[in-house]
């Protein structure tokens, strides 16, 4: 394997301009885990579930939440500016220029269900995390609990996110304190 | 002037409360730019939504388009700094602080206790995200063939899995 890049300021704007521009679809902490965590290893897989719990349970869109702590973890306020920046610029442009272009176009079925592919292909980074997250977890059976627990709350009983992690993430730290890693 | 005002009046307590991300805020987006301001119709917003999910980015340009309908240029930039600013900044200074004590013992811990938390909340939006969807048996058909691929090909870019997912999607429509 090469030697990762240095995560020099310049290189995480042009990194966070990249997802902005093309993560057509959605699925951006697939994207953000793909660059940060497996592409260039800036962050360690449980680092990044950590932030990524934080950036959710703190009110904001929790990936910009989620790139903001990255460019900060990497490269201080500067980073944490660069990597915001870099992140919503690109999205918050071309989806005024998309709405005014679809408000001239009429539509076709087609394009609906191209549009609609590339959400489903973006699922699918989504999965990688979870996949990954469920590799490394197979051996602490209270870390595979702790991840089951959260997604039957959160997508079967329907409770908010915030609720969830009040009541799950104690005992998960309850529980992380007694148990040697 | 007074409608980017508003706009910031509307959008900067929103950004605080925004408690599970910009799906969560949708119905109170609705709820301002519909119901109590008139600044678009209920038609505008549901094509604005639409437009949220196909371009690049997080769905909290929904906000961006509002405040372009109501003041264009100024009124986008103001709606996306009010929606994203102060949210942004609270996430970040919890997150420096807490990084300071990244090498103790406590954060290790706390780290080996929410990373499984991070991943079932992943996975929960997941699911949710293959409910909205829709699309039957071809979603997740879709994003299990791109995850075998990622896996199995680490080094496969990004674009090539949403050009193929678009493809298969339309093969799929297409089909009698």
């Amino acid at each position: 394997m090469d030697a990762p890049p240095e995560p020099t300021p310049a290189r995480l704007l042009l990194t966070c301009l990249k997802i902005g521009s093309l993560s057509f679809g959605g699925g951006l902490s697939g994207w953000l885990y793909r660059e940060f965590v497996l592409r260039t290893r800036w962050i360690t897989d449980d680092e990044f579930a950590t932030t990524l719990t934080l950036a959710q349970i703190l009110p904001g869109a929790n990936v910009v939440n989620l790139v903001a702590c990255l460019g900060e973890r990497l490269a201080g306020p500067r980073g944490a500016f660069l990597c915001t920046l870099g992140f919503i610029l690109p999205p918050v442009v071309s989806v005024v220029l998309l709405a005014e272009i679809l408000d001239h176009v009429a539509t076709a079925p087609w394009i609906d269900a191209a549009l609609a592919g590339l959400a489903y292909a973006a699922l699918g980074l989504l999965l990688q995390i979870c996949w990954r997250g469920v590799l490394r977890f197979r051996r602490t059976p209270w870390q595979i609990a702790a991840c089951l627990a959260i997604f039957a709350s959160v997508a079967l009983a329907h409770f908010s996110v915030l609720t969830a992690v009040l009541c799950i993430a104690p005992l998960s730290v309850l529980i992380a304190a007694r148990v040697r890693p | 002037m007074t409608a980017i005002l508003d706009l910031l009046r509307e959008m900067v307590p929103l950004s605080l409360v925004s408690f599970g991300g910009g799906t969560a805020i949708i119905a109170q987006l609705e709820s301002i730019a519909v119901r109590q301001h008139g600044w678009m119709t209920a038609q505008e917003f549901l094509h604005a939504f639409a437009v949220t999910r196909v371009a690049p980015g997080p769905g909290t340009t929904l906000s961006t388009l509002i405040g372009w309908k109501v003041a264009g240029l100024s009124g986008a930039l103001a709606a996306s700094l009010a929606i994203y600013a102060p949210s942004t900044f609270l996430c970040y200074a919890v997150f420096r602080w807490s990084n300071g004590h990244r090498h103790s013992r406590w954060y290790q811990t706390l780290q080996r206790a929410l990373a499984p938390v991070g991943v079932g909340l992943v996975a929960a939006g997941v699911l949710s995200l293959f409910r909205v969807a829709g699309g039957g048996l071809v979603a997740p058909l879709i994003a299990c063939l791109v995850l075998l691929i990622l896996e199995l090909r680490p080094r496969t870019g990004i674009l090539p899995m949403l050009a193929l997912g678009a493809g298969l999607s339309v093969l799929w429509h297409l089909m009698p």
